[in-house]
C-alpha cells in the first residue's frame, strides 16, 4: 500500500501507509483526530474494524501524504489487524501511560510487526494520555515520580515509567514519544518523525502522471524535514 | 500421540467422504430449520404438521366458513384466506405460507425451502407463530363439507387491562386441516394435549404482552381505566426524543396504518402475518412500536415469553461480581452514540450497561465485544432494557452468529462471502478492486459488524434493521451489494482505499436527497437516495437469498477458520512470555497444537456424553418425536474449535495427564481400567449420529494415562499461579525447564525444587524415597519400545539384550541413588524433635508406603501392617497388589518369609534426615547413568516435535517461518504428528501425518536402540556390567519375581558403607539379563525382581525393627 495512493491530489507528493495499532481506548482515535483536524473529542466511539483517514503533510521540498489505518484496539479484533498492516511502511503503536497492561499489549504489537509486517516498517511506540501525568515533572525525572505512585494531592496517574518504555522502544530500535492527544502535545511530532524516519527508498510517488515526479521529489534529501514539521500548523490541513 | 493418530484418521474419513459431511454434520436438523423459520427458541421442535387452509374472520363477524357467500368472496378477495401448513411444537402453533416441510420424510429441499426467496416475507411468511399458551378456546366446527374445520379463538387483547374483551374484540382464526381423518385426528389430539401444557405459561404470557406497547395503543379508546395506565417502556426514545423528524418520517401516518393492521390482524402474540404486515416493515416502523415489532420478527418475543424474569434474574445472580467484559463495557459506555442525548445521561448509560452485562453473563463465551455497544445503543432508543436484552441474544446467536465471537470467525467469514457476491454479481468492479489492490472488507468490515449502524443516518440505519429483523442476515449482503452497485462508477474512477472509502462516505452522507433530482418527473425527484438504495437491495438482488449466504459461508468457512487458526497459533506462540524462548519454534507449534488438541478432544467428548444422555432421558420421556427425526445439533462437531472462540483454555489435572499420555510413554497406565478399544473411534464420526456408540471412555480412544505422585507433583509446580489448571503459558513455561535447557545443573536443581515442597532447601527421607521412585516410574518404559509402538497392546516377547541392559544400569542406578542419599543426608535436629515423638514404626510404614506407591493411598496402611517384616520391597508388592496395579505379572506371594534386618542408621525413623540441593547434586553426579537421565535422558522421555536430542540453541530464530508449522516435511522424520487443529488441514496433510507418525516411530525405535547400544558400549569399556548374558529364560523368572524382588529392594535400602563401593556392580549385577519382566508392569517390582535369590541375600544388610 505504500506504493498505492490518491489519484486526485493536485500536488506531487509521496503516500505513506501508516497504522494505528494499540490497545482499545488507549488513544488512537484521538491522536488520528488531532492530527488530522486538530480536535478532541472527550467520548469518541470506539473503532469499528478501523477507520482511514489521510492527511498532507507538506515539507520545504514535497509533501507527504499519509494514509492513515486507525485499527479497533479490543483484543479479538487482532486477528482483522493483518488486514490493516499490510504493506504499511510505518506504524504507530500506542499505549496509554496510565495502564500498565497496554505497554505490554503494545510490545505484543510490536512483536507482530516485526515479524509479519514489511519488512524496514518504520515503528514509533506511543505513551498516550500525557496530559495524565503530573504536569510539572519533564519526562526523564518522571520516572522517579511514578516510581511511587499518586500518594500526593497531585494524582499523578501515570503508572509506566517513561525510563521502562524508552529502554524497550531503544533495545528493539522504535522511535519514542510520550504525547497527549488531548492538549495535542507531541502529536505533530510523531508524525514529524515518522516522516523522516522512513526510508527513501519506500517513499514512492502517486499514480500516473505524478508518479515520476514525485520520484524525484522523494530522492530530494529530507534531512531539513524534521524542524519545519515542529509546528503543529505544518501538518494539519 | 495415539490419541491424534486416531483423530486424523476420523477427521481424514470425513474428508474423504463428503456425503458423511453433509448428511451429519453440515446439514442443520429438521428441527433447528423448523426453528430457524419461524424464529423459535431451542426448546420447540415440531411434532405435527398438517396442510391447511387458514381463515381470518373479519372483524364483529363470526366464523367465515359458515357465512354468507358473499362474505367469504369478499374475504377471498382481501386476501384473508391463506393455504399452507400448519404445525404444531410443544408451545406453539404456527402456520406459514411458505410450503416448507419438516416431516421426517420431506426432502432437505423442502424443509428448507424458507431460505429461498421469501419475496420480502421474511422466512415464516404469512401466516402465524402463535404460542399455544394463547389460545382460549378450540371449537370443532361444524361443516357441510365433511371436513376437519376448527375455530380458534385467540387471548388477543385479553391483557389490556380489562377483565373481558368484547365480543367484538375476539380474534377468531379458521382453520381447516386438509389431510385424511386420521391425520386430521392425530393433530387434533395433539393440540389438545399442546393445549393443556399451554395453560400453565398463560402467567408468563399475560407478564410479556403487558409490556407490548400495541397491547396499550389498541386498548387507548376503548378503555376508560386506560388513561392512568403508564404506557409500556418503549426505549430511551420516549424520554430522549427518537431521532429524526417525527413528521418527516410521518410517523403518526404509519402508527394509523400499525393500529389498523394490529386490529384487524391481532397483535404481539396473536399477531397474523399477512401481506400489509411485511409492507410496513418496508416502508419503515413508527418509532412507538418499533421494538415491539423487531421482537416479534426477529422471535426475540418468544425467549422473552420463555422466560421472562432471565434479564433481571441474570443481573441479580451477578450483580456486583467483576469480570473481564464489564471492564470492557466499561471502557466504552461513553463511547456509544455519544451524540444521542440519552447516552450523555445517567439514565442511557444505565442501560446500556446493564443490558451488556446481562448479556456478558449469559454467554460468556462472548462476552463483550466492541460494536455491540453501538447495536445495543440503538436499540435501547425503541426497547425496553428486556426487549434489547433478548433482542441481543437473538442476534448474537441466531442472525449473526460469530460476529462477535472473541475470534470473530462469523465476521469474517461473512466479508469472505461477501467479497464472493461481488466478484459474482459485480466483476467489473472486482477487476478493479483487485487491480487497484483495495481490500473490500475495510470498508465493509464495519457495515456488517455494526449493522450499518455506524455507517449510515441514524434513521436510515433503523430501516436497514427493520428489514433486517424480519428477513435476516441476507439483507446486510443485499444492502452491501446495493450500495457498491449504485456507486459503481465513481468507485470505479477510486484507485486506491482512501478514494474509495471518500466515495462511499459522500454517498452515506447524502442518502436523503433526491436519487434523480434533475428528472422531469416530480415523483421520480420525490424518490430519496435511501429509497433508491432499497429498491436496489431487494428488487435487484433480490435473487441473493438466504440459502446463496448458506452455500457461500459452507464454501468459504474452512479457509476462514483455518486463517484463524493459523493467526491465533502464531499470535499465541510469539506471547508466550520469555521461557518459551527457551523452545524451537517446532516444539512450540507442537505444543500448541497438542495443548488445543486435547482441550478440544475433552470438550467434544464431554459433549458427546452429554448429548448421549440427553438421547437416552428423551427416548424414556415423552413420544415428542414421534413423526420428526431427533438429531444432534449441527455444529456440535465444532464446538471447541479455536477458531470458533469456543475452545477451552484452560488444562485441569485430568486433562494434563492426557496430554502427557501423548507425549511421555512413561505416563501411560499400564493397567488401563479400560483398554484402548480401537473399534469405539470409528463411531464418533459415524454415518449415523443415532446409532453412534457413546462408549466412551473418560479418555476419548487415547490410551489411558497413569495418576503417578510425579505427575502430580508437575502439574503443581507448572501450575504457578496454583490455579489448579494449566494454561498455555503454563505449560510451554514448564516445558522450557524439562526440556529448554541443556545445563545438567539447572536440570537438577529444577528436579530438587520438585520434591522441596515447603521450599525450604531440605529433602527429608521421604522426599528422597519419593524422588527414587519417580525416577523409577519415569524410567519403567524408557527401554520399552516395542510396548510403546504396538498400540494394539500386544507385547513383543522377545527383546534384545542391549535394551535389557540399559534398563538395568538404570535400576542400579536408582539403587545407589538411594543408598547415597542416605549416606550422605544430613541429620535433621529440627526434625528430629517432632519425629520422636511418633510412633517409629508407623512412621517407617509411613514412609515405606510410600515408596512404594506414590500414591498416598490409605489402605494399604492396613495390608503393610499385617505383613509385619515391613520391606520397602515387600511393601511395593503387597500394595501395588492392592491396587491392582501388577496386572501382568503373577499375584506376588505373600508368604514371603520375614527377612532379618539390620539396622540402618539412615532409615532409622527416630533419626530425621535431609539432603540439600549440593548433595543431591552430587549424588547425581556420582551416577554416570544418573548424570545422563538429568543430562538429555530426563528431557528426552517428552516427545515433542523437535527429534529428541535436545539442541537448546534451536530455539527462535526459525519463528518466522512458522507458516510451514503443521506440515509435516518428510525431512523431519522425528516431527510428531501432534497438531489436532486445525483439523482440516487438507487430506494430504493428514494422511501425510499418520505416514510421518509411523515413521516416527520407526525413527524412535532405532534411536533408542542406539542409545541402548551406546550406553553398552561405554558400560562395557569401563567394565562396569559384567553380565549380558543371561537374558533366556525370563519366563521361569516371571514366576518368582516377587520374591526376588524383595531382597533386590532391601539391598537398595542397605546402610552398609562396605556395600557402597560394590553397589554399583552389584546394580547393575542384579538388574541384568532379565528380560520380559521390565515391560509394562508396575515399575519397582519386576527389575528388581530378576535377583537371583541366593546372591542377594548373601550381600543384602536388612535393617532391624
Ligand atoms: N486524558 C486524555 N484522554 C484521552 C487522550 N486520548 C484519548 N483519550 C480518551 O480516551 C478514550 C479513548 O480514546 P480513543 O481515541 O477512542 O481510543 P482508541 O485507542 O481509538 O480506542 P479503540 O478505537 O477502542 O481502539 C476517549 O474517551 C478519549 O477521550 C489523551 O491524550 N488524554
Ligand atoms: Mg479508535
Amino acid at each position: 500500500m505504500a506504493d498505492a495512493s490518491q489519484g486526485s491530489a493536485p500536488k506531487p507528493s509521496s503516500s505513506v501507509k501508516l497504522v494505528l495499532l494499540g490497545e482499545a481506548a488507549v488513544g488512537k482515535s484521538s491522536l488520528v483526530m488531532r492530527f488530522v483536524n486538530n480536535d478532541f473529542q472527550e467520548n469518541k466511539e470506539p473503532t469499528i474494524g478501523a477507520a482511514f483517514l489521510t492527511q498532507k503533510c507538506p515539507l520545504p521540498t514535497r509533501t507527504i501524504k499519509f494514509e492513515i489505518w486507525d485499527t479497533a484496539g479490543q483484543e479479538r479484533f487482532a486477528s482483522l489487524a493483518p488486514m490493516y498492516y499490510r504493506n504499511a511502511s510505518a506504524a504507530l503503536v500506542v499505549y496509554d501511560i496510565t495502564k500498565p497492561s497496554s505497554l505490554t499489549k503494545a510490545q505484543h504489537w510490536v512483536a507482530e510487526l516485526q515479524r509479519q509486517a514489511s519488512p524496514g516498517i518504520v515503528i514509533a511506540l506511543v505513551g498516550n494520555k500525557l496530559d495524565l501525568a503530573t504536569p510539572s515533572t519533564s519526562p526523564e525525572g518522571a520516572d522517579e515520580a511514578a516510581e511511587d505512585e499518586n500518594d500526593d494531592d497531585e494524582a499523578d496517574a501515570r503508572k509506566v515509567p517513561t525510563k521502562t518504555a524508552k529502554a524497550y522502544a531503544d533495545e528493539d530500535g522504535l522511535l519514542f514519544f510520550e504525547t497527549s492527544a488531548k492538549t495535542g502535545e507531541n502529536v505533530a511530532e510523531v508524525f514529524t518523525a515518522i516522516a523522516n524516519a522512513i526510508p527513501e527508498t519506500q517513499l514512492k510517488g502517486t499514480r500516473g502522471s505524478a508518479a515520476a515526479r514525485a520520484q524525484e521529489e522523494s530522492r530530494v534529501n529530507l534531512s531539513a524535514g524534521r524542524d519545519t514539521m515542529g509546528a503543529k500548523e505544518g501538518c494539519a490541513c | 500421540m495415539f490419541n491424534n493418530l486416531s483423530s486424523f484418521v476420523q477427521k481424514a474419513q470425513q474428508l474423504i467422504d463428503p456425503n458423511l459431511l453433509s448428511s451429519s454434520t453440515n446439514n442443520p436438523s429438521k428441527s433447528s430449520l423448523f426453528r430457524q423459520q419461524f424464529r423459535l427458541p431451542e426448546s420447540q421442535s415440531p411434532s405435527q404438521e398438517i396442510l391447511a387452509e387458514l381463515t381470518l374472520s373479519r372483524h364483529g363477524s363470526t366464523n367465515s366458513v359458515d357465512g354468507s357467500k358473499e362474505d367469504r368472496d369478499r374475504e377471498r378477495s382481501q386476501g384473508s384466506r391463506y393455504s399452507g401448513r400448519l404445525f404444531l411444537s410443544e408451545h406453539y402453533m404456527c402456520f406459514s405460507t411458505q410450503g416448507s416441510s419438516f416431516v421426517s420424510t420431506a426432502t432437505f429441499a423442502s424443509s428448507n425451502s424458507f431460505n429461498g426467496e421469501t419475496h420480502g416475507t421474511g422466512p415464516a411468511s404469512n401466516g402465524f407463530t402463535l404460542p399455544l399458551s394463547a389460545v382460549r378456546r378450540v371449537e370443532r366446527l361444524p361443516s357441510q363439507t365433511n371436513l376437519f374445520a376448527l375455530a380458534i379463538t385467540t387471548s388477543n387483547g385479553f391483557s389490556s387491562g380489562r377483565p373481558k374483551a368484547s365480543d367484538d374484540e375476539l380474534q377468531k382464526l379458521t382453520i381447516q386441516l386438509l389431510g385424511s381423518r386420521q391425520q386430521c385426528e392425530r393433530f387434533c389430539d395433539a393440540l389438545k394435549k399442546g393445549l393443556r401444557s399451554g395453560m400453565k405459561t398463560t402467567d408468563n404470557l399475560r407478564k410479556v404482552v403487558s409490556l407490548c406497547y400495541s397491547e396499550y395503543h389498541l386498548a387507548e379508546d376503548s378503555s376508560k381505566e386506560h388513561k392512568e395506565r403508564e404506557p409500556p417502556d418503549t426505549g430511551l426514545g420516549t424520554l430522549f426524543k427518537y431521532p429524526g423528524d417525527a413528521r418527516k418520517l410521518r410517523d403518526k401516518a404509519k402508527m394509523r396504518l400499525w393500529k389498523e393492521y394490529l386490529r384487524e390482524s391481532g397483535r404481539n402474540a396473536c399477531l397474523v402475518r399477512q401481506p400489509t404486515f411485511h409492507k410496513l416493515i418496508r416502508v419503515g416502523l413508527p418509532n412507538r412500536l418499533r421494538g415491539e415489532i423487531w421482537e416479534m420478527s426477529s422471535g426475540s418475543f418468544y425467549l422473552r415469553l420463555q422466560n421472562p424474569d432471565l434479564y433481571t434474574e441474570t443481573l441479580a445472580k451477578h450483580s456486583g461480581k467483576p469480570s473481564l467484559a464489564i471492564d470492557e463495557i466499561e471502557k466504552d459506555l461513553n463511547r456509544s452514540l455519544p451524540e444521542y442525548p440519552a447516552y450523555q445521561s445517567e439514565e442511557g448509560i444505565g442501560r446500556l450497561r446493564r443490558v451488556l452485562t446481562a448479556y456478558s453473563w449469559t454467554n460468556e463465551e462472548v462476552g463483550y465485544c466492541q460494536a455491540m455497544n453501538i447495536v445495543v445503543a440503538a436499540i435501547l432508543i425503541y426497547m425496553s432494557e428486556e426487549q434489547a436484552f433478548f433482542l441481543l441474544n437473538v442476534l448474537c446467536e441466531q442472525l449473526v452468529p460469530g460476529y462477535y465471537s472473541t475470534t470473530m470467525y462469523g465476521t469474517l467469514l461473512d466479508q469472505k462471502v461477501f467479497e464472493s457476491l461481488v466478484e459474482k454479481t459485480m466483476p467489473i468492479l472486482w477487476d478493479h478492486l483487485q487491480k487497484s489492490d483495495v481490500q473490500l472488507s475495510v470498508v465493509s468490515l464495519p457495515w456488517f459488524l455494526s449493522l450499518y449502524i455506524n455507517s449510515m443516518p441514524l434513521i436510515f440505519a433503523f430501516r436497514v434493521l427493520d428489514v433486517f429483523f424480519l428477513e435476516g442476515p441476507k439483507v446486510l449482503f443485499q444492502m452491501g451489494l446495493a450500495i457498491l452497485r449504485i456507486n459503481g462508477e465513481e468507485l470505479l474512477d477510486a484507485h486506491d482505499d482512501g478514494a474509495f472509502i471518500s466515495v462511499l462516505k459522500t454517498y452515506f452522507s447524502r442518502l436523503d436527497e433526491s436519487a434523480h433530482p434533475k428528472s422531469e418527473n416530480p415523483k421520480l425527484r420525490a424518490v430519496t437516495r435511501f429509497q433508491e438504495l432499497m429498491v436496489v437491495a431487494f428488487k435487484e438482488f433480490a435473487g441473493i437469498t438466504q440459502q446463496t449466504i448458506s452455500d457461500q459461508r459452507a464454501k468459504h468457512k474452512d479457509a476462514v477458520l483455518n486463517n484463524i487458526e493459523h493467526f491465533t497459533k502464531r499470535t499465541s506462540i510469539r506471547n508466550l512470555g520469555p521461557e518459551s524462548k527457551k523452545l524451537s519454534a517446532n516444539d512450540l507449534g507442537f505444543l500448541y497444537d497438542r495443548f488445543y488438541g486435547v482441550l478440544y478432544d475433552r470438550q467434544q467428548r464431554k459433549l458427546l456424553i452429554e448429548q448421549e444422555n440427553d438421547r437416552r432421558a428423551k427416548a424414556g420421556r415423552a413420544k415428542i418425536s414421534d413423526i420428526m427425526p431427533q438429531m444432534s445439533d449441527d455444529n456440535a462437531i465444532e464446538v471447541g474449535r479455536v477458531a470458533l472462540g469456543s475452545s477451552d483454555t484452560q488444562m485441569d489435572y485430568d486433562a494434563f495427564r492426557e496430554f502427557l499420555a501423548g507425549i511421555a510413554p512413561w505416563s501411560l497406565s499400564d493397567n488401563p481400567a479400560s483398554p484402548w478399544d480401537k473399534e469405539k473411534q470409528q463411531s464418533y464420526f459415524g454415518n449415523s449420529m443415532r446409532n453412534r456408540s457413546v462408549s466412551l471412555t473418560p479418555w476419548g480412544s487415547g490410551p489411558e494415562p497413569d495418576d503417578h505422585e510425579f505427575m502430580r507433583r508437575l502439574f503443581r509446580q507448572w501450575d504457578s499461579e496454583h490455579q489448579k489448571y494449566l494454561t498455555l503459558q503454563n505449560l510451554v513455561a514448564g516445558f522450557s525447564h524439562v526440556k529448554g535447557t541443556r545445563d545438567i545443573m539447572s536440570n537438577i536443581a529444577y528436579f530438587f525444587d520438585l520434591y522441596d515442597d515447603d521450599g525450604d532447601g531440605k529433602i527429608d527421607r521421604d522426599g528422597i524415597l519419593k524422588m527414587s521412585e519417580a525416577f523409577l516410574f519415569l524410567g519403567r518404559k524408557g527401554l520399552d519400545i516395542p510396548e510403546l509402538q504396538s498400540s494394539s497392546g500386544t507385547p513383543k516377547k522377545s527383546e534384545s539384550t542391549v535394551v535389557l541392559s540399559k534398563d538395568e544400569q538404570f535400576l542400579s542406578a536408582v539403587s545407589s541413588f538411594i543408598k547415597r542419599a542416605f549416606e550422605y543426608a544430613d541429620p535433621d535436629s529440627q526434625m528430629n524433635m517432632t519425629m520422636k515423638r511418633q510412633n517409629t514404626a508407623d512412621n517407617v510404614t509411613k514412609s515405606m508406603d510410600q515408596f512404594a506407591i506414590g500414591d498416598d493411598d490409605e489402605d494399604d496402611l492396613v495390608d503393610l501392617e499385617e505383613s509385619k517384616p515391613v520391606s520397602p520391597v515387600k511393601l511395593k508388592s503387597t500394595a501395588a497388589e492392592a491396587e491392582g496395579e501388577v496386572v501382568k505379572l503373577p499375584p506376588v506371594p505373600s508368604e514371603d518369609k520375614p527377612h532379618t534386618h539390620a539396622a540402618n542408621a539412615a532409615l532409622d525413623p527416630a533419626k530425621p534426615l535431609f539432603i540439600s540441593l549440593p548433595t543431591f547434586r552430587m549424588v547425581i553426579l556420582a551416577d554416570e547413568v544418573l548424570e545422563s537421565f538429568f543430562d538429555t535422558g530426563f528431557a528426552n522421555t517428552f516427545l515433542l516435535a523437535d527429534s529428541p536430542i535436545p539442541s537448546s540453541a534451536s530455539a527462535m530464530a526459525s519463528l518466522t517461518t512458522f507458516t510451514n508449522l503443521g506440515r509435516a516435511s518428510p525431512a523431519t522424520v522425528a516431527q510428531h504428528p501432534g497438531i489436532i487443529l486445525p483439523p482440516t488441514k487438507g487430506l494430504r496433510g493428514m494422511l501425510d501425518n499418520i505416514v510421518n507418525d509411523g515413521m516416527r516411530v520407526a525413527h524412535e525405535v532405532r534411536r533408542r536402540m542406539e542409545d541402548a547400544q551406546r550406553e553398552l558400549d561405554r558400560a562395557s569399556a569401563a567394565g562396569a556390567s559384567p553380565d549380558e548374558e543371561d537374558d533366556d529364560d525370563h519366563d521361569e523368572h516371571d514366576e518368582k519375581m516377587s520374591s526376588h524382588m524383595d531382597p533386590d529392594r532391601r539391598s537398595v535400602l542397605s546402610t552398609d558403607r562396605d556395600l557402597l563401593e560394590t553397589a554399583e556392580a552389584e546394580g547393575v549385577d542384579s538388574g541384568s539379563g532379565r528380560a520380559n519382566s521390565v515391560r509394562g508392569t508396575s515399575l519397582l517390582d519386576e527389575p528388581i525382581g530378576e535377583k537371583k535369590e541366593g546372591e542377594q541375600s548373601a550381600k543384602v544388610v536388612e535393617f532391624e525393627r
